[in-house]
């Protein structure tokens, strides 16, 4: 007896490749979205690392304070994960700080200093490792119904 | 050689590629930090899909799983790009996709203990 592999026809249109090319799906694609999103908030925990280490750096090169790094994610269309999109310079203001000490005051005795606010740093940092989190729960979850699927060919 | 295959070099064969996927990553895991080094996946359902497309009937052992560099995953400043999330993404699928063939393969293996005792 022999067994025959029998192919499943599909409607047209099903593969953006048509018939002829049958397409490899590795149909985990709720892990593959998982990992992007703990790959973001990686990311994303990075620049919240760099902004806090130079909270207090008033020479970042080109005669000016660190500026403060914002991460742009956007969606990847191809499997509906996120992406980073780019890395965004905050433009706002420096924190002007009186130091008539200072080799880098001005005139009136200013240091400009960073635009990084610790408490919001902070608030960033906890949204990130919720996210993370949650993200990683997902990851769990999906490998457990994985599993709970697999049970049923015992 | 017969037309067909049977399930148990099927599975056999997906069993391999996914032992050698599993290697792939543990070295991918082992060089995380190694500079210029570039990840390493499997190519198996690849050629598989390929060819089962010319005709129905696939020689099983002319397809070897093939050991390939993606250059996909964005490279880190010291060269490298592995990136341990996404070795565990494909560590985690990897083990889903092994349990899956071990249980086909178990299931197969009582069919025919049922079909062979005699009681």
């Amino acid at each position: 007896m022999t067994v025959g592999v029998s192919r499943v026809e599909r409607e047209p249109g099903w593969n953006k490749k048509g018939k002829e090319q049958m397409e490899v799906d590795n149909s985990f694609s709720p892990i593959d979205i998982a990992i992007s999103g703990l790959r973001a908030q990686g990311k994303q925990m990075e620049l919240i690392s760099s902004n806090v280490a130079n909270a207090r750096t008033t020479d970042a090169g080109k005669g000016e304070p660190y500026r403060r790094l914002e991460a742009a994610f956007k969606l990847n269309d191809e499997m509906g994960g996120v992406e980073l999109d780019k890395v965004l310079t905050d433009m706002s203001d420096f924190l002007k700080v009186f130091d008539p000490g200072s080799p880098r005051a001005d005139e009136d005795g200013y240091v400009a200093m960073p635009n990084v606010n610790l408490p919001v740093e902070m608030m960033n940092l906890n949204i990130a490792t919720r996210v993370y989190q949650a993200n990683a729960a997902i990851l769990k979850r999906y490998q457990q119904m994985v599993e709970t699927t697999l049970e049923l060919l015992r | 050689m017969s037309k067909t295959n049977s399930i148990i070099d099927l599975i056999e064969a997906g069993i391999r590629a996914e032992n050698l996927r599993q290697k792939a990553i543990a070295n991918n895991i082992a060089n995380l930090g190694t500079p210029g080094y570039r990840r390493i996946d499997v190519k198996f359902e690849q050629l598989l899909a390929k060819s089962l497309d010319s005709s129905r009937a696939v020689e099983l052992s002319k397809i070897k799983p093939q050991i390939y560099q993606p250059e996909q995953t964005p490279v880190k400043s010291n060269g490298n790009d592995v990136h341990w999330e996404i070795e565990v993404g494909q560590m985690i699928k990897n083990t889903l996709r092994h349990k899956a063939y071990i249980r086909l393969l178990n299931k197969k293996y009582k069919q025919i203990e049922l079909a062979t005792s005699v009681k």
